[in-house]
């Protein structure tokens, strides 16, 4: 059995103590280069999963430059067998299309049977490369996965994952599958030995190239657009009032308040509930035309 | 005297096969000689001796037993090795020599029915062997023996009372005139003695020759600092440790004793947790015996390591009352270290909750993960220099460590002594972000990688700086600066901040005017107490302040309980047993004191901790003595 584990290195602001807004305000020592907390509870998952399993070769991808080489070494020392790395051009900073599409070009060529990625990593935050990743592959995802077990000679995994406010769904799902991990949700509770260590470095590093030229297929145009302060005209407040109350007016007044319904019920009568509510702001079109689209791209 | 030429090849024989027996001993000590360096230190060794304070101290009565039987046994082999030569002294001489022997013949008697009375009724079951047991009887034996030969001559020879001899004088007054009995008494007695020495390396009693070596051949080094991991090879700043203890501390297994001080003043075992040193030791030793000696003297690593189990190796607090209390200088705890080195560095084997720690520190440089950027953050508005400034003007640096920079409590405590070293003169710096866990606790828990490459990183800014002196809050930081980067290269002079303040408060630097109106007793830390020494400046400098009224707890100074966070254990949990902190806790209640001073942050989160869940209604405060002294400085 093949898992791999996609590893995201970063570069980690863990304060903002410069002085220099040119820097944002981070000083050199602000910042760690390390790996993911949820990649590595992605590579504990995948040792969990071979320990069960009793056999399994863990390989390891990531992208871009070895920013955090030495714990890459660790991530091998703890007990993955093998390292790809996707070598970008010109060191471009890349979204997450582009990274799901240079993952997946990767995955198509090692053959792996679980695909593992964290779920959201520390810095963007983003989310989307499990998902996407399965969306380039066609293959199932299920996220935030707490627990694996492989059953039917392991071609079957059953997967039991977080489903939101304490809940827990058991998805069963044929392999291969791509799963994302929240962080800390699989410690790895050893360190690696020296031996573990030794044997990290003789690992060799195998590289991938893949031109990003014409990543972006299908995406004709998109804008990230930065969020803007709506304003709001709020009386002055009453100056009788103290500093605290008044600050807390300010704030108060200035939030937009938004209206909102909680849609309950079962999966038909939450749909039900988007529908009737997309209908009676007119973001549906009159049910005929879009009937006739239908028949369009059916064709 | 001995008589025939067979008696001679009898004794001949007996000493070949005890020489024999001993085999092995030499070629360890070569090791130690060879690999640690270590040359004998006669001088030391007849000290300790001759006078026997170490073996006394602590156990006075079983010392002073010691101390009779080694005399009582000695002086009587010397008298009858001489006795072999034909050597004529004066009868007044002689009948002295005589009566000694005698008095000495009743002491051992004395001491080794205690001894025996003792060892029997001992827990059998703390790795106190019973071999003790025959050697013991036998000796008996002999003096016993020795009496009925003495009395059955002066029942043939003498007529009336012997002064020289009264306790043979006494014996013969039961025992018949029989020459038959004397020769007979006198064979059994030889043979006796005879059994004794072939049995030495093979009983208990080779601790005659094993624990004499251990002390000739001592470790020098200062017993606060643990050694690098035996064998060691580095290779990409890794270690390759296959062997778990060096030659000196094979050789100190074998030294041991099994007198069980060690667990005596062990905190972990009398909170009835699963660690008990003698039995660590005595364990160790075991399989040391029946481990085949292989050439150059390297023992299976694993098969030592499988003799602990994980648990009794983590649950020691690297307290060092074992290294302190032992009476022929085993050091149990170093042991415990290598064990866990072991374990961490060859199987990647360690308490998961003491995992994240070490993933903060190997991220981000300290124990609580928040990052060396936040590392000065402490000295907020006190305009401490950073020794990076161009224009500082510092003397010394002050080491913050990890507690300092960021424990809130502790914080506060580094505040004051920032003003205490200010209103004393003291010019002093920081290294703010530059500064990095000193690596105690990631040494004391196995990982020596880590530690050499935090203070790899720590020496690197020392060596950029010039520093010469450092005060030091922490005490685990001030031994690790002081007597574990020396194999680093370290060459600067550590303080602690105690010892700073106490030579602030000698000098009339600092004048301490606001009474503290309280009983307070004074916890000693251990990593100032029994690691460095360092027991009275706590003292003068509490004394210094006015109004109060320092008392002692009942265990202090070398015999002081750990407060249970030392060697890593701050990050562990508590397995069975009681928790060490309450046992401290319920030795502070009991001596009724108000408040109760420490020097150590890890000591006040303990105390302050076993002292809350006692849940009393007016629970002793927690202080540090830095806190005492800011509170009733003169402004
Ligand atoms: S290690 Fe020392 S104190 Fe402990 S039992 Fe052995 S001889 Fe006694
Ligand atoms: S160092 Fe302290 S806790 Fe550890 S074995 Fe020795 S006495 Fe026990």
């Amino acid at each position: 059995m093949k898992i791999v584990v996609c590893i995201k290195q970063v570069l980690h602001t863990y304060a903002r103590t410069g002085m220099d807004l040119q820097d944002r305000y981070v000083a050199p020592e602000d910042r760690v280069r390390m790996i993911d907390p949820a990649s590595e509870s992605a590579l504990g998952l995948a040792l969990k999963i071979r320990e069960l399993a009793g056999e399994g070769n863990i390989c390891l991808l990531t992208l871009g430059p070895l920013t955090a080489g030495e714990e890459l070494r660790r991530c091998l020392a703890l007990g993955a067998d093998q390292l790809y790395q996707v070598d970008v051009d010109g060191g471009a900073e890349l979204d997450s299309r582009s990274k799901s599409v240079l993952l997946s070009r990767a995955l198509g060529h090692l053959d792996a049977d679980l695909i593992i990625c964290g779920r959201e990593s520390i810095d963007t935050a983003n989310g989307q490369i499990g998902p996407r990743l399965a969306g380039h592959l066609g293959l199932p995802c299920v996220a935030s996965v707490r627990d694996v077990r492989l059953v039917d000679g392991c071609r079957t995994a059953e997967v039991r994952a977080g489903a939101g406010r304490g809940r827990v769904a058991v998805v069963s799902c044929r392999l291969p599958v791509v799963l994302t991990v929240e962080a800390g949700s699989a410690a790895i509770e050893h360190i690696p030995s020296v031996d573990d260590w030794r044997r990290s470095r003789q690992v060799p590093v195998q590289r991938m190239f893949f031109d990003t030229a014409g990543i972006a297929t299908g995406v004709l145009r998109e804008e990230i657009i930065a969020p803007r302060p709506r304003p709001k005209i709020v009386p002055a407040p009453d100056c009788g009032l103290d500093a605290f109350a008044r600050i807390d007016l300010l704030l108060t007044g200035s939030n937009v308040e938004k209206k909102g319904e909680m849609l309950v019920g079962d999966i038909e009568r939450q749909v039900d509930g988007i529908i009737a509510f997309l209908d009676a702001h007119g973001f549906l079109e009159p049910l005929q035309s879009a009937a006739g689209r239908e028949g369009v791209s059916g064709g | 005297m001995l008589t025939t030429a067979l008696d001679y090849i009898l004794v001949l024989a007996a000493v070949i096969v005890m020489l024999a027996g001993f085999a092995r001993r030499p070629a360890r000590v070569r090791q130690v000689v060879e690999e640690s360096r270590r040359p004998a230190d006669f001088g030391y060794f007849l000290s300790y001796i001759l006078g026997h304070g170490r073996i006394v101290g602590g156990r006075p009565l079983a010392g002073i037993a010691h101390l009779a039987v080694f005399w009582g046994v000695g002086l009587p082999l010397v008298v009858i090795a001489f006795a072999q030569f034909p050597l004529v002294l004066p009868a007044g001489i002689a009948g002295l020599l005589s009566l000694v022997m005698d008095v000495l013949g009743l002491v051992v008697l004395a001491a080794g029915v205690y001894f025996l009375i003792r060892r029997l009724t001992s827990a059998p079951d703390l790795g106190a062997p019973r071999r003790v047991v025959v050697p013991l009887l036998l000796l008996l034996v002999i003096v016993l023996s020795g009496f009925v030969v003495e009395g059955a001559r002066l029942r043939l020879t003498a007529a009336g009372y012997a002064w020289q001899s009264p306790v043979g004088w006494c014996c013969s007054s039961v025992l018949p005139a029989s020459p038959l009995l004397m020769q007979a008494a006198l064979r059994f007695h030889f043979f006796a003695v005879l059994l004794f020495v072939v049995l030495l390396p093979f009983t208990f009693m080779r601790h005659l020759l094993a624990a004499s070596l251990n002390v000739l051949y001592r470790d020098r080094g200062h017993r606060g600092a643990l050694t690098p991991a035996a064998g060691v090879v580095t290779e990409n700043a890794l270690l390759a440790g296959d062997r778990l203890f060096d030659a000196g501390q094979l050789l100190e297994l074998d030294a041991c004793v099994a007198c069980g001080r060690c667990a005596e003043n062990c905190p972990a075992a009398l909170a009835g947790k699963v660690l008990n040193p003698r039995r660590v030791v005595q364990n160790l030793a075991r399989c040391l015996e029946a481990a085949p000696v292989p050439a150059g003297g390297n023992i299976d690593a694993s098969r030592l390591a499988d003799a602990v189990s994980a648990e009794e190796m983590w649950a020691c607090t690297g307290c060092m009352a074992c290294v302190e209390h032992c009476p022929v200088l085993v050091r149990p705890l170093v042991k415990v270290i290598g064990l866990r080195r072991h374990e961490v560095q060859m199987h990647g084997r360690m308490p998961a909750e003491a995992v994240p720690m070490i993933r903060n520190l190997e991220i981000y440089g300290d124990v609580d993960g928040r990052g060396c950027a936040h590392r000065g953050d402490w000295a907020h508005g006190l305009d401490v220099p950073h020794l990076s400034e161009r224009d500082v003007d510092a003397e010394m640096l002050l080491w913050v460590g990890c507690q300092g920079a960021f424990h809130p409590r502790y914080r506060e405590v580094l505040r004051e002594l920032v003003k205490i070293l200010r209103a004393g003169g003291v010019r002093f710096g920081i290294l703010g972000t530059e500064e990095r866990c000193c690596g105690d606790a990631a040494r004391r828990l196995g990982d020596e990688n880590l530690f050499l490459s935090l203070a790899r990183e720590n020496m690197d800014v020392f060596n950029k700086y010039g520093v010469r002196r450092i005060v030091a809050v922490c005490p685990h930081g001030y031994n690790t600066l002081k007597n574990e980067y020396r194999e680093l290269g370290a060459d600067f002079e550590v303080w602690h901040a105690v010892e700073c303040i106490a030579d602030l408060i000698r000098n009339r630097r600092v004048t301490l005017r606001y009474p503290l109106e309280k009983s307070l007793a004074i916890h000693d830390p251990c990593y100032l107490g029994r690691v460095n020494g360092i027991y009275e400046p706590l003292r003068t400098v509490v004394r210094a302040v006015p109004g109060v009224r320092l008392t002692e707890l009942p265990r202090n100074r070398e015999r002081a309980l750990c407060c249970g966070g030392g060697a890593g254990r701050m990050w562990l949990h508590e397995k069975p047993g009681q928790s060490i902190n309450q046992l401290r806790a319920r030795e502070i209640r009991e001596c009724g004191v108000e408040a109760v001073g420490a020097a150590c942050p890890f000591c006040l989160t303990m105390l302050e901790d076993g002292i809350g869940s006692l849940e009393l209604e007016s629970p002793p405060r927690v202080l540090d003595i830095v806190e005492i002294v800011a509170a009733s400085m003169a402004d």
